[in-house]
């Protein structure tokens, strides 16, 4: 546990260090993610932005260690966990007690789906009181009194009646209100937001995100938003980190990557989403084809197919790492023309002629 | 020019009724589209959008009104009201797009049966060959690969399949096609592919679009009119831009303020709507939206507002709507 102490305990809540989860199928093992690194900051919100089958949900899944039993995770976690220092969460056993006193303690999680979130078969206060009485107290009226709390403060109206309540008596956005509830009711350190408002109307996705925002202030947590909607990240997120087919490709601040974009698939992304007020634009712009299974990657980088900036004998043939341009943006392509990726470059270059010498 | 249309809906009413309630799904909903225009249908889930589509399809019947629909010869149809056999011989110029692409395509079907399908039922006579040489056609037109024709939609991913819907749709040579969501369900990359093919397809064939979508900014990039629906009223019909810019009634105001810009420089104050879209068993009492309007009065609370002509092609449906001043979004010149 030697590789512990690099976590900069003042600043980060989470470092996920060469992180790797390996899918168990019958046609073999696929690595959905592969190899990545990222850390969260004390009070930020970081996005993990990027398509369907990027690895986004097994990443935060990973975090809590509620993966499927089919997929496999490598690599670390390191967590600033109020009880036990720091700890690597890769390494607990899942079903063990130490991540279960993590779990919707110090690091809870709000899912996509409402009202799949829920059992049917229990009222939402006794779903939401399960959390504090395994957690903060085994006192009945008291427990209660939390709950209810936490419900009025996620603007829960009439909290009496509605604590009494089955999921199905709520609506969407009101039973999301509840989910949010129920996640923060232990007031965790991190909070992981897998696509918390994509099941929403407009108008309601609008009010949750406002209310994350507040109880994010008045708690002091850490969110980590997981998205592939970047309207979302834009007005949420303190840094975006761009996913594609199981690694990071790009991660910057917010304003820094909508207006400075590096990678050609961040371009692409942000490309492809029409502005309101933008009369001109008769056609979106698209990233051509699809995305790739991910068994049996060719080397090299995985979005070499659709790229517009490849480069032929390179892209294909080497594996590109985040390189770090200032500004605490970092990218992960040979072709963007910063100094620090030249250098990159020509060095990957210079080992690749190297290699062909030497066979 | 008032005739100058291709479809009109008139009054539509659709109501659900079951033994103990009766829902009002849509109510009193009228207007116009011309030949080779995009209609954009935006509101919140249980507006009644998608009843709306179905009911102009005939996929389920209408309780009440007319949808007139002026055929290639210029020879009018009022769909509520004729008999099997013309609507079977019309259907063909109005088809649908869904919104699942994995849900809305047989499984145990080949791409090719699935798009012959609708040509068989509509042409029996028409020879195997050229049933296969249209759908290769209309494959390549929207970019399927042909060689991929003989396989079943798993081997599919979420773009190309809902490629294979519209394939299907267009394989008759339609009119009209209404788009449920057609996009929704798909990846922002592959959403703008097919977004860009819906809109060559269109210049190419002179297709006519009513597009119901919930997703405001896609509405705005492929929509030439919107109508803004709310608890099964339209409550503003205009053109795209004039809407955006301007609009007029408060719960559009609201709608588009709550649009999340991909954009972290812009600010932009949003209107919190308080509460949810009441129930529509058991609506308000005048103006629909009253509860939840901050520039209620009292006549709102009470008299019902009809669906006022501000200017030519602009309509809506509020007491206030010359008075107040909305904000919209500002466009760049």
């Amino acid at each position: 546990m030697e590789s512990v102490t690099a976590i900069n305990k003042k600043e980060h809540i989470l470092e996920v260090k060469d992180f790797k989860v390996n899918i168990r199928t019958d046609e073999g093992i696929i690595t959905a993610v592969r190899g990545i690194d990222f850390n969260i900051k004390k009070g930020e919100t970081l996005g993990l932005v990027g398509e369907s089958g990027c690895g986004k949900s097994l990443t935060s899944k990973a975090i809590l260690g509620i993966n499927e039993k089919i997929c496999e995770s490598l690599g670390n976690i390191f967590f600033d966990s109020n009880d036990y220092g720091l700890i690597d969460l890769v390494s607990l056993n899942p079903k063990g007690k130490d991540i279960r006193n993590i779990r919707g303690k110090e690091i809870s999680m709000i899912f996509q789906e409402p009202m799949v979130s829920f059992s049917p078969m229990y009222t939402i206060g006794n779903q939401i009181n399960e959390c504090t009485r395994l957690h903060i107290t085994k006192d009945k009226a008291k427990s209660k009194e939390i709950s209810l709390e936490m419900m009025r403060k996620v603007g829960i109206a009439n909290v009496e009646k509605r604590y009494n309540q089955y999921p199905h008596e709520f609506s969407g956005g009101m039973l999301q209100r509840a989910l949010i509830a129920m996640a923060l009711v232990c007031r965790p350190k991190l909070l992981l937001a897998d696509e918390p408002t994509t099941a929403l109307d407009v108008t309601i996705q609008a009010q949750i995100l406002e209310l994350m925002k507040e109880l994010q202030r008045e708690l002091g947590m850490s969110i980590l938003f997981i998205t592939h909607d970047l309207g979302t990240v834009a007005g949420m997120c303190d840094r975006v980190a761009v996913m594609y087919l199981g690694k990071i490709v790009e991660i910057a601040p917010v304003e820094e990557i909508y207006q400075n974009p590096k990678h050609p698939y961040t371009k692409g992304l942000i490309g492809s989403v029409h502005k309101i007020g933008n009369k001109k634009e008769e056609r979106l712009f698209s990233i051509e084809g699809t995305v790739p299974l991910a068994m049996n990657l060719p080397p090299g980088c995985g979005f070499y197919e659709r790229c517009e900036d490849r480069i032929e004998g390179l892209c294909n043939r080497a594996e590109v790492d985040l390189v770090s341009i200032g500004n605490e943006h970092e990218v992960s392509c040979f072709a963007c023309d910063h100094e620090a990726c030249k250098a990159f470059r020509a060095k990957v270059e210079a080992e690749l002629d190297g290699n062909i010498g030497g066979n | 020019m008032a005739e100058d249309y291709i479809l009109k809906v008139e009054n539509l009413h659709k109501t659900f009724t079951s033994k103990k309630i009766s829902v009002r799904a849509v109510t009193d909903v009228s207007f116009n589209i011309k030949k080779g225009e995009t209609i954009g249908i935006v509101g919140e889930s249980g507006c009644g959008k998608t009843t709306l589509g179905r009911c102009i399809v005939r996929g389920i019947e209408a309780t009440e009104g007319k949808v007139i629909y002026k055929s290639l010869h210029g020879k009018e149809y009022d769909f509520l009201n004729i008999d099997k056999k013309t609507m079977k011989n019309i259907r063909k110029e109005i088809q649908m797009i869904f919104q699942d692409p994995y849900s809305s395509l047989n499984p145990r079907m080949t791409v090719l049966d699935i798009i012959k399908e609708p040509l068989r039922a509509n042409f029996p006579k028409m020879s195997k060959n050229e049933m296969e040489e249209r759908v290769k056609d209309i494959a390549a037109k929207v970019g399927l690969n042909t060689s991929y024709l003989m396989r079943y939609p798993h081997a599919f991913s979420g773009g190309q399949r809902q490629r294979v819907g519209i394939a299907r749709a267009l394989v008759l040579k339609p009119q009209i096609i209404v788009c449920d969501e057609a996009v929704s369900a798909l990846d922002v990359s592959i959403q703008a592919q097919v977004i860009n093919l819906l809109r060559d397809l269109q210049k190419e064939m002179q297709l006519t679009y009513i597009f119901i979508s919930h997703d405001l900014s896609v509405v705005e990039h492929i929509s030439d009119k919107v109508g803004v629906m709310y608890l099964g009223k339209m409550v503003e019909f205009a053109n795209t831009e004039e809407m955006f810019k301007r609009p007029m009634h408060p719960y559009t105001e609201a709608l588009l303020s709550a649009v999340p810009v991909a954009d972290p420089s812009i600010k932009i104050e949003r209107i919190a709507l308080d509460g949810e879209i009441p129930n529509p068993a058991n609506p308000p009492s005048g103006c629909y939206f009253h509860e939840r309007c901050r520039y209620c009065i009292s006549k709102c609370r009470t008299d019902v507002p009809e669906q006022e002509e501000i200017s030519p092609g602009r309509f809506v449906a509020c007491h206030r709507a010359k008075e107040l001043d909305l904000r919209g979004f500002e466009y760049e010149e």
